[in-house]
């Protein structure tokens, strides 16, 4: 290793070429309907490399912003280590983002280039006008350039030279972007050095268990932290193989690739458990899951019911792991060597130091609920929000950083999930923001006011509920809530919508016009509605 | 024929995509944005749409567009 080389494209390519891996697999891509495909750690230098050069080519420099906006394929991880070798900082954008969750996420970063598939220039064409930073937008599935801003990738890496000299890259390097939401205004961008390395491969190593001759299938999106952190950063920084799957949820695919890869490492979320769960258990028998050694779940609490299922039914434990993007890299964690408390986050990764606050930054005691808060000090953490240092600044009490969560902390240091703080909605693994939801709503010209909330869902953990009153002229139907739905889900996120939508004569309000959310909520699930005295007449 | 092609416009209207074309053999995995989630929007625009509803069992059969698209159109013919 070079002395002082933090990059992180050049640590999970290069250095692993160096060290004599250069013809191990660093991953299988299985696409949904092909043959698999391997890469070699070598052909991942080279192709990150030639993505390197065609940034260089079009004039990027240290410090701007380029996007990822693609489904899982191979493009991702060239174009992420090529920007990262190049010293640009990268973002990865979920590729289910409709136009107002792009324009957002484009427009606050001033992003510069942005590389996609053609399915979804449709997006992209509707907000570009709105983007002047934004000046090339890559295709990985058409063979010609449009034009000097719609250019060919397979093109641009045809010409590109696959040699490339990484400069040497100081810790504190911006690296990485994802965009977070908060419960209000916009989603604002979590930008993250290039020394978060050492606390990913640290986790990577003492949560995960991964060493040099693991097969690591890691199911997280590229679009969300899991899936930098430990579907590329960490894994790759030790040299381990990875299976890449490009399909969609399912049983028997799913327990294929297990089955077939001999994974030993598995990772995944648990909605994408719960939906296991409910198949009949002849579907996992005719597997031999021999290989696998440990399976981990991040993004939602993990109930114990599923915990038990997989002991029954797989006879493996699953341990279940707590970070955020503002983290970068697991903090608490049930895992190997530790005993297992079904339901709680586990204990404290190896130097993190969690604290349970109140409002004011004191501690609580033991079996108090308070705000779930981490003592600074360690490298994936988190620089600033983008543009909004001083929200960034004001997450931080008495050396603390608070995270939004609520937990409580047992007498024997065992951490237990209560909700959250604010209004954020964790649907499937994903945070969600009401205030986007509802501005996207107020948009048509149907919809006078609405009010979105989190509900209890045994699959998703929580579900989007949207509460929707209506403008005079316009009648509730089954055609309007289609609408409403396809909206949300084009504009928004398809993980943003609504599964439940009601129709509505007034969404409660308090006094200064702000959305009473608690008692839409109370409404929703047959509650007392509390102190409603701020309510509105 | 004119149900396949109504069915062609859910399609690109659900994901938001005009140059989607259906073949019998078509999956989630050949359509970018079909996941669980938009495959709700999806069953609940044709339901809409066609007049129609599908059990949960008859869903959990569908492999594929052809499988889908037979189903509408046994549907479709009971109602008429």
């Amino acid at each position: 290793m070079l002395l002082n080389q933090y990059n992180i494209g050049y640590i999970c390519t290069k250095q692993q070429c160096d060290n004599g891996l250069a013809d191990k697999i660093a991953f299988r891509w299985i696409a949904a309907s092909s043959v698999p495909v391997n890469y070699s750690f070598n052909d991942l230098d080279l192709q990150s490399n030639k993505f390197a050069n065609i940034l260089s080519a079009l004039g990027l420099q240290t410090g701007d912003i380029f996007f990822t906006f693609l489904p899982k394929c191979p493009e991702q991880f060239f174009c992420f280590l090529g920007a990262l070798k190049k010293e640009v900082i990268c973002g990865t954008l979920f590729s289910n983002f409709g136009d107002e969750a792009l324009l957002d996420r484009l427009g606050d970063s001033g992003t510069v280039g942005i590389v996609t598939k053609k399915s979804f220039l449709k997006k992209i064409r509707r907000i570009v006008n709105q983007l002047p930073k934004l000046k090339y937008v890559l295709v990985v599935d058409i063979d010609e350039h449009q034009d000097d801003t719609f250019l060919s990738y397979p093109k641009m890496m045809a010409d590109a030279s696959d040699g490339y000299d990484t400069p040497l890259t100081t810790a504190d390097t911006p690296s990485v972007l994802h965009y977070t939401s908060g419960s209000t205004g916009k989603p604002k961008g979590v930008l993250h050095v290039h020394k978060s390395l050492l606390h990913q491969v640290k986790t990577s190593q003492e949560v995960l268990q991964l060493n040099a001759d693991e097969i690591l299938w890691c199911t997280a999106d590229q679009g969300w932290v899991t899936g930098t952190s430990y579907g590329i950063i960490g894994p790759w920084s030790l040299g381990v193989s990875q299976i890449h799957f490009g399909g969609m949820y399912d049983a028997d695919q799913w327990f294929k690739v297990l089955a077939e890869e001999k994974v030993t490492i598995w990772y995944s979320a648990p909605t994408a458990l719960r939906m296991l769960m409910q198949e009949d258990d002849a579907v996992f028998q005719k597997y031999d899951l021999s290989h696998l050694k440990h399976i981990f779940s991040v993004g939602e609490p993990l109930n114990p019911e599923v915990i038990q299922w997989s002991k029954r039914v797989l006879g493996k434990e699953i341990y279940d792991t707590w970070f955020q993007t503002e983290t970068g890299a697991i903090m608490i964690s049930n895992r190997p060597g530790i005993d297992i408390r079904p339901g709680s986050m586990g204990t404290p990764v190896k130097g993190i130091k969690p604290a349970i606050l109140a409002d004011d930054g004191e501690p609580v005691c033991d079996g108090v609920q308070g705000n779930l808060c981490l003592k600074l000090g360690w490298s994936s953490m988190f620089v600033t929000y983008l543009n909004k240092d001083d929200v960034y600044q004001k997450k931080f009490i008495n050396g603390h950083y608070f995270t939004g969560d609520t937990a409580v902390r047992d007498m024997d240091g065992y951490f237990w999930f209560k909700g959250r703080s604010d209004d954020v909605i964790n649907t499937g693994g994903h945070l969600i923001s009401p205030f986007e939801i509802e501005s996207a709503l107020l948009e048509l010209e149907e919809v006078a006011e609405s009010g979105v909330i989190a509900a209890p869902d045994e699959m998703l953990f929580e579900k989007v509920v949207a509460f929707v009153n209506l403008n005079q002229g316009f009648e509730p139907s089954k055609e309007l809530e289609i609408k409403l739905r396809l909206y949300i889900s084009n504009k928004v996120s398809s993980i943003a919508t609504p599964q439940d939508l009601i129709f509505v004569d007034k969404v409660p309000k308090n006094k200064s016009g702000k959305i009473m959310r608690r008692v839409l909520k109370a409404r929703y699930l047959g509650e007392d509605e509390g102190d409603i005295s701020t309510l509105e007449d | 024929m004119i149900i396949l092609e109504h069915l062609r416009e859910i399609f690109c209207e659900v994901f938001d995509d005009d140059e989607i074309e259906l073949t019998p053999e078509m999956t989630a995995n050949d359509v970018d944005g079909w996941d669980s989630l938009s495959h709700v929007n999806l069953i609940v625009t044709i339901e809409t749409r066609f007049k129609i509803r599908f059990t949960q069992k008859e869903l959990l059969t569908f492999k594929n567009v052809g499988d889908l698209n037979r189903s509408i159109n046994d549907k479709v013919s009971i109602n008429r």
